[in-house]
């Protein structure tokens, strides 16, 4: 957990301080992929307070959504096939539900 | 615990990678925010900054002219003056000043089998086109090849040559417009504009912005043979 947080602080740090800019044509993809990262980190939030936490399929699960999720975003463009409301659905009703989940799992702890 | 240490890595590792997204994002999405209105801030104080410099020259003007009104002695002064202004007007003085020359010459794109051969050629209504737009650009005197465009200059073909003022010439053909430089070109630079018509055949057309454009006098005839000034109350 611990190490967790001080991840996130050093990323949000590097990424306040970075030069790097995404061009506004990938920003749609990045904000795709950006949603299926958070949608993987509060899915393995509740699989821990599951007890059912897998390290490799966190970590598999993080980089494939994202890139997969981005790609899919992609290729619709060209098919001009709007996936990225549908991307923004599914992983925004995920998170979502996790979200449910782990609240419930506060309550019953208390 | 080796295993437990190295999931706490990767879990680390992870949730860096996520932090740095979402700040990049946040990032990003603020400064897409902060950038349009600063710039519509920075267009409307510049424009506020013109109209008011033009303000004060025309308050000077004001002043001059109600001086001299008073003093009474303005009139054959701007009798000279007018006349001046006259013969400017009607192309008879060279002028000089900051504006664009253009060069503009035949494609040097072959044509293909089947093509009209005529369409890689330039012609008087490229030529008209391009005047016509340097004109609604504030051109103020525009010469092609030398011949100053007056009232009842001409632009039209002649078999090969072009011909401006009964004075024909072949391609390249030099314009030299007096205004200003920037309006000039982008006018001619403008999307869907002569430029880009003109560059899908292949003719090649070169805006050279200058701080001094030479434009020459007009050197034809300025008689009339069958106009006559209609009777009655002119001068």
């Amino acid at each position: 957990m611990i190490s967790a947080v001080c991840g996130l602080i050093i990323g949000l740090v590097l990424g306040a301080f970075c030069p790097l800019i995404i061009p506004v044509a990938y920003s749609k993809l990045f904000s795709v992929a950006l949603l299926a990262c958070l949608d993987s980190v509060f899915g393995g939030y509740r699989s821990v307070l599951e007890d059912k936490f897998d390290n490799t399929i966190f970590i598999s699960g993080f980089f494939t959504n994202a890139l997969l999720a981005a790609f899919l975003v992609y290729v619709g463009d060209h098919l001009s096939i709007d996936l990225y409301y549908v991307a923004l659905l599914t992983f925004g009703f995920r998170i979502f539900q996790n979200l449910a989940i782990i609240r419930r799992y506060f309550l019953k702890k208390h | 615990m080796n295993r437990f240490k190295k999931g706490h890595i990767s879990v680390a590792v992870v949730c860096a990678v996520l932090g740095f997204m979402i700040s990049l994002q946040f990032r990003i999405s603020m400064e897409q925010k902060a950038s349009l209105p600063y710039q519509r801030l920075e267009e409307l104080s510049s424009r506020l900054l013109d109209v008011e410099r033009e303000r004060d020259k025309l308050q000077e003007k004001l002043s001059a002219l109600e001086e001299a009104a008073e003093k009474g002695e303005a009139n054959s002064l701007s009798d000279q003056k007018a006349s001046e202004i006259l013969r400017q007007r009607a192309g008879l003085v060279a002028m000089e000043g900051p504006g664009v020359i253009v060069l503009i010459d035949d494609s040097r794109l072959k044509s293909k089998a089947g093509d009209n051969q005529n369409l890689y050629i330039i012609h008087d209504d490229d030529l008209l086109r391009v005047v016509n737009e340097l004109r609604a650009a504030g051109a103020e005197v525009i010469s092609i090849n030398g011949q100053r465009i007056i009232a009842t200059s001409e632009i039209r073909c002649a078999g090969p040559t072009l011909s401006v003022n009964n004075v024909r010439s072949a391609p390249p053909y030099e314009i030299h417009a007096i205004g200003d430089a920037a309006t000039l070109e982008n006018a001619l630079k403008m999307r869907g504009g002569v430029m880009e018509t003109l560059a899908v055949w292949g003719i090649q057309l070169e805006i050279q912005a200058s701080e001094n454009v030479e434009v020459p006098a007009y050197k034809g005839t300025t008689q009339y043979q069958y106009a006559k000034p209609a009777g009655g109350g002119a001068s």
